[in-house]
């Protein structure tokens, strides 16, 4: 998958492992609706972006951020101010 | 199976496991499997993935996502790992890496990339490159089960011998009449090749028999400018968008 | 670190090897190529519709077209720059306007507020002190290796500042905000150090 050369989008599916840090589960397989033009897909299908620093999912319709999460030695972060609702 | 029903349980600590190679297998000259014994393994569906982590000896650590390119019912787990010219950890694992060297590993995780033979509906694999990983899993698990399900898979490639189990591609599609597979070399030829030639076009799609209405399982994977290329082409077939399962690698391997 | 991870022998011993200590902040390794990271697509802007902006709270204090920064006095720096994800890269050339000559084209003295948001096309953003701005500490960069910054790497303007890691050097920038009190960008707000020091290791929040 992605090296540290270029760090394209890819899907939602290959944040699975550090979802699964924040969430416990596998979050991919879940809903989840955009808040901004209410279409709703699998987490797995989402656009991920900066997969190196920490996982941002992008809604693949309109390019709005869904969900934020990041690991850290200090803690683990989530924001998902973007998103309207998410259904496991 | 168990192993299976325990690969998507929620609530399932991830935690890192050790892996250690047993077996490694040059499959061409920039591509090599890596057949691999995890302690405590627990079973995973074809299709999921990995995330390994190597630690150099002052410490520093480099973690990277590698698809599980092995069955489900297979007894090793098989990572088959593309050297990334310039790249941090796929030189190490292609050149460097060793039968009995150890490394963290860590999975399986990804739950929304997964085909097994329990899915309904015609299968439709389409492979760029080393794309060709996840959709090996699922490939050798409808062998392993020997179900019957009306399955395509387009591959390509840069040139013949970049083809990645080509033996084991062949020999699975002689003996299967529900399996079909086709190949395009992208670049390069050899003499007296009567497959496709070039990048995947419309045409080479609609040589599937798997038209929309017959709401194929559609699986995608390879560099992200192949999948987006592919993902694009199938939405103008008039292949529903959500059908269209994708697993994008990164940059293109030039 | 982990002490049940088991050590991969020989990984990374070669290209960090070639590190040299006193320029490579702790950490890092050297690397050839310009690894791309975004937090969203790319922006594809074309410079006949940009415009750069200076404001002071909620008050515009400075805007420019394109043609009216290209005008503006150019600086060239040669600077190592380093990644938060551990990749650093050295002696790299970029041309632009610093941000003491944008201070000054916009008429504006000493900043009597300590805080910058930079503010970018796609909605990425990310603070700094203006202290880390002004003595040739930081500018708006056009030009990488004397060619305009191609856009996955920021074009056409990025902030450039190179002392601290390089998610604070914002690509796409549009908007330096000077605040009165320090807010959080992009990944300050989700983890990451808010000041972001290369050679204390400061790069999540904690550290």
């Amino acid at each position: 998958m992605a090296e540290n050369i270029s760090d394209l989008v890819l899907d939602g599916n290959a944040a699975a492992g550090c979802l699964h840090e924040i969430f416990a589960s596998d979050i991919t397989i879940a809903q989840i609706q955009c808040e901004a033009c209410s279409s709703a897909r699998p987490v797995g299908s989402l656009r991920l972006y900066a997969v190196s620093m920490g996982a941002v999912l992008r809604c693949p319709n309109c390019d709005s951020l869904l969900m934020r999460a990041v690991n850290t030695p200090h803690g683990r972060w989530l924001e998902m101010s973007g998103t309207r609702c998410l259904r496991f | 199976m168990t192993a299976t029903e325990t690969a998507t349980a929620s609530g399932r600590r991830l935690e890192w496991q050790v892996a250690e190679v047993s077996e490694i297998v040059i499959e061409t000259p920039h591509v090599k499997s890596l057949f691999l014994h995890v302690t405590g393994w627990q079973g995973h569906l074809p299709g999921q993935h990995v995330d390994i982590r190597l630690t150099a000896e002052d410490g520093y650590q480099a973690q990277r996502s590698y698809s599980i390119a092995s069955a489900p019912e297979d007894e090793l787990l098989t990572l088959t790992v593309e050297r990334v010219m310039g790249g941090e950890v796929s030189p190490y694992l292609v050149d460097e890496l060793r039968a009995g060297d150890r490394f963290q590993l860590r999975g399986p995780v990804g739950g929304y990339f997964v085909w097994t033979v329990a899915t309904r509906g015609p299968l439709y694999l389409i492979a760029g490159g080393s794309g060709i990983a996840p959709l090996m899993a699922m490939l050798r698990h409808r062998e392993r089960r020997k179900a019957p399900v009306p399955t395509e898979l387009l591959y390509s490639s840069r040139s013949l011998e970049d083809v990645i189990y080509p033996e084991e591609l062949d020999a699975m599609a002689q003996h299967d009449r529900n399996l079909h597979i086709a190949y395009t070399l992208t670049r390069k030829q050899p003499e007296g090749w009567v497959g496709r030639r070039g990048r995947i076009d419309k045409a080479m799609l609609i040589e599937a028999p798997f038209p929309p209405p017959s709401k194929p399982n559609i699986f995608v994977c390879g560099p992200t400018p192949f999948v987006e290329h592919v993902s694009n082409l199938l939405v103008e077939l008039g292949h529903d968008a959500l059908a269209i399962k994708t697993e994008r690698f990164g940059p293109t391997g030039a | 670190m982990n002490d049940k991870a088991p050590i991969s022998r020989g990984f990374g011993s070669g290209r960090r090897a070639q590190t040299p200590k006193d320029r490579v902040p702790p950490g890092q390794y050297v690397t050839t190529d310009f690894p791309v990271l975004s937090a969203g697509p790319t922006p594809q802007i074309k410079v006949e519709d940009w415009t750069f902006a200076l404001q002071r709270g909620g008050s515009l204090i400075g805007k420019w077209s394109w043609a009216e920064f290209e005008a503006l006095p150019q600086t060239t720096i040669k600077t190592d720059i380093h990644c938060v994800t551990k990749w650093s890269k050295l002696d790299t050339v970029w041309r632009g306007v610093t941000f003491d000559d944008l201070l000054k084209a916009a008429g504006v003295g000493e900043p009597a507020a300590p805080y910058i948001m930079a503010h970018c096309d796609g909605g990425y953003t990310t603070n700094l002190p203006i202290a880390d701005l002004i003595g040739a500490k930081g500018m708006i960069a056009t030009r990488y290796d004397d060619l305009p910054i191609l856009p996955v790497h920021g074009g056409p303007a990025r902030l450039l500042v190179p002392h601290l890691y390089f998610w604070k050097s914002a690509k796409w920038v549009r908007r330096l905000r000077i605040m009165e009190h320090d807010e959080r960008g992009f990944w300050e707000r989700m983890g990451y150090h808010n000041y972001g020091d290369p050679w204390k290791e400061q790069r999540y929040d904690g550290d």
